[in-house]
């Protein structure tokens, strides 16, 4: 894993404390970095443990906060649609995350899944 | 600095709101001292007052008479997604509370008449991709303004008297970091402390310090890596990506000029480093100064001590809960803070460890944790994979993040635990920071009953420093909200389901209790106006702990609104 310290951040950073009015305060924290450059085939049984798992629980196998995605009897355009724009309060919104075909690994995903063997 | 009422605003503010109660003419402007002295008619912070006892000492409501508690009035915000969460304050009968989107009003304490309403235009495109959202948790109020966060990185200064914005100041980049805040702020001495999200979500979780005259910054303090010695407790960069935060707000000790806080924990939630979290996994090393209690300078923001609770936290029981009990025992200046965990800290006024307890039946992350060095003794560190023994307590905590109260003429804390645990699988995982952040959690897991049976929840009633038990009420789902108590040797408890109890102090005796139509899970308090004494308490259900209670309880869950709540104030008739 490689992590860059964006330079321009820690000149924003060194910026901001002279805005009184604190405007920027872009943190360094954010190294040039992604889970999966756009293009790039998307892990997601580790995307599933990184930002979806806290609501679809044991990767989409069983409810939780959100439906259980096995099985699910939706059609991948509805599923392509909530992952794109959620629903308030419910799912966050992951149009600006994941491109369409990125999306489509995700759906795919959805539609493997099989009980634990575990 | 300003401050108001000058005789000129007060007459005008008069002339405007004739309605309001007679004691408002005579009100001094709140201000540290003021909140010091301290007032049985008023709630000044979002904890009470500075001690944070979550305490009234209003006795007219008491053990003889509380059976004829009934609905006063009830103020209805509007768009409650994912309930109603804050906890009112009070000052001069005029009672100040937020809903979700950071909806702000000012009520007739009496009446429930609205006197303002300030409703800001927030980033919805930004929201819409966030989890720990939109509630709002409060206001603080001082210099003769009412204070709130958003949810895309901003804290408002309303004016008291009108609820027009008197300064309105960007202090996270909300739309990069996918973070903002949620926690009520914390007025001292002129300065206004408010501290981001942070957590699971990647970050430098940082806790600032506005001046509460112009608005402007007048500090920033990094949980993660926010010193050099800090910065050495991060392996492979991993700072940069560390989570922490401080989501709740905490107190102000006068004596010494301290702002306590506490941190949240860092990303991912749990690790895959096994018992080597030194030098391998996600973070190698401590992770300060995450899962932990600070104390900060309130003028400067530096860094005058710490404890941290949980070295290298791998199971999210963070110290972000913001209760921190000032306590005067035997001659001693104490502070008593819960974690996440049900472990409850006992520490001098320089977070100097004094002892530790604990709250829950069903707790594993740890064999024990040493109650003289603080010492976490056989902690379950995870390599990646199945967990073949559930994690206890669940996710939601021990304790939840609202607070419990102290009532100074029991001597007792009254303080909720929660008996859930978890299985879990963990995954390694990367951060993910373009194009904005995302949740890391590092793991799929799923509630599990503990091994002692149900999950359950209960109030204690016991000694803060001790931890000795006097008594317990159980409850089927763990209640989530705050609890109240007052001089007239009462304890409020509004549960899950949405019912709220009066108990009896001393004995636990059920004494009274009302249905308030939805599950709570804010805060309660207790003033007065014109020499009547109201209880109010906010019910409306919803959010990342909540959100479990429908598919794992079914019941009166199923057809539970997360969309919804509302303010209900009760007196004597
Ligand atoms: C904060 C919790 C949360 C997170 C995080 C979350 N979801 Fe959801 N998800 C939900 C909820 C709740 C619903 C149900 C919404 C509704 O009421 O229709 C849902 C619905 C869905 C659905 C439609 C299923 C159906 O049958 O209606 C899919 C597909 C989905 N989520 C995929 C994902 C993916 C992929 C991720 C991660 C990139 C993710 N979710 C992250 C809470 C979440």
């Amino acid at each position: 894993m490689t992590r860059h310290a964006s330079s321009s951040a820690a000149l924003a950073l060194a910026a901001s404390t002279i805005v009184a009015f604190a405007q920027l305060s872009i943190k360094p924290a954010l190294a040039q970095q992604a889970a999966a450059p756009a293009d790039a085939p998307l892990d997601v049984h580790e995307l599933f443990a990184t930002t979806c798992g806290w609501c679809h629980s044991d990767g989409g196998r069983a409810a939780g906060k959100g439906p259980q995605l096995m099985d699910t009897a939706r059609s991948d355009d509805f599923i392509r649609n909530r992952i794109k724009n959620g629903k308030e309060g419910a799912m966050p919104a992951f149009g600006q995350v994941f491109n369409d075909s990125q999306i489509d690994s995700i759906i795919a995903y959805i539609r493997g899944l099989k009980p634990d063997q575990g | 600095m300003l401050r108001l009422p000058s005789s000129l605003a007060r007459s005008a503010a008069l002339a405007i709101g004739a309605t309001l109660a007679a004691s408002q003419a005579f009100a001094q402007p709140v201000d540290t001292a003021r909140i010091q002295a301290g007032d049985a008619n008023d709630w000044l912070t979002y904890h009470g007052s500075y001690r944070s006892y979550h305490y009234s000492p209003l006795e007219q409501i008491n053990t003889n008479n509380v059976s004829n508690l009934n609905v006063a009035w009830i103020h209805i915000p509007g768009r409650s997604t994912r309930g109603l969460q804050s906890t009112p304050v009070v000052a001069d009968g005029v009672l100040y509370y937020t809903g979700s989107y950071s909806r702000t009003f000012a009520l007739n304490g009496a009446t429930g008449e609205v006197i303002w309403s300030y409703i800001p235009e927030l980033d919805e495109a930004l929201i819409s991709r966030q989890t720990h959202s939109p509630y709002n948790r409060g206001v603080a109020i001082g210099d003769g303004k009412v204070y709130v966060g958003t949810m895309d990185g901003r804290l408002i200064a309303l004016d008291m008297k009108t609820g027009k914005p008197a300064w309105d100041t960007k202090l996270v980049d909300s739309a990069k970091l996918t973070v903002g805040f949620t926690g009520a702020p914390l007025y001292a001495k002129g300065t206004v402390i408010i501290g981001a999200q942070g957590g699971e979500w990647p970050g430098r979780g940082p806790i600032f310090g506005v001046d509460a005259a112009t608005g402007a910054k007048k500090w920033e303090f990094d949980t993660v890596a926010g010193t050099d010695e800090a910065m050495k407790t991060w392996g492979n960069d991993s700072w940069r990506t560390g989570g922490g935060g401080g989501w709740m707000p905490g107190t102000y000790d006068a004596d010494t000029n301290t702002i306590w806080w506490g941190t949240a924990n860092p990303a991912p939630l749990y690790d895959w480093s096994g018992a080597d979290f030194k030098t391998q996994g996600a973070r190698p090393g401590d992770n300060l100064y995450t899962s932990s209690v600070i104390g900060l300078d309130a003028d400067t923001g530096k860094l005058k001590f710490y404890h941290q609770e949980l070295p290298h936290d791998t199971w999210d029981f963070d110290s972000a809960v913001g209760e921190f009990l000032m306590l005067d025992r035997d001659g001693q200046k104490l502070v008593v803070h819960p974690n996440k965990s049900g472990y409850i800290f006992v520490y001098d006024r320089n977070a100097g460890l004094k002892n530790v307890w604990r709250i829950t039946q069903n707790s594993n992350f740890v064999k024990d944790i040493d109650p003289k060095t603080g010492e976490l003794i056989g902690r379950r560190d995870f390599a990646a994979g199945k967990q073949s023994e559930p994690l206890c307590p669940h996710i939601s905590g021990g304790v939840s993040w609202n607070s419990g109260a102290y009532n100074p003429k029991t001597g007792l804390y009254y303080k909720l635990g929660q008996e859930w645990c978890m299985t879990l699988t963990v995954s390694k995982t990367t951060p993910i920071t373009a194009p904005q952040v995302q949740l890391n959690i590092g793991a799929d897991f799923k509630i599990a009953p503990p091994p002692s049976g149900e999950i359950y929840g209960h109030l204690d009633a016991r000694d803060p420093v001790t931890g000795a038990k006097k008594w317990e009420v159980r409850f089927p789902e763990p209640p989530l909200a705050s609890v109240l108590s007052t001089g007239g040797d009462l304890v409020f408890v509004p549960d899950s389901r949405g019912t709220l109890h009066a108990y009896n102090a001393e004995t636990g005796a059920e004494l009274w209790n009302h249905a308030d139509g939805t599950g709570h899970q804010g805060g309660i308090v207790s003033y007065a106006v014109n020499g009547k004494q109201y209880i109010a308490v906010t019910a409306g259900f919803g959010g990342m702990a909540s959100d479990d209670y429908a598919p794992t309880f079914g019941g009166v869950y199923k057809s539970m609104p997360r969309d919804d709540g509302a303010l209900i104030v009760y007196s004597l008739k």
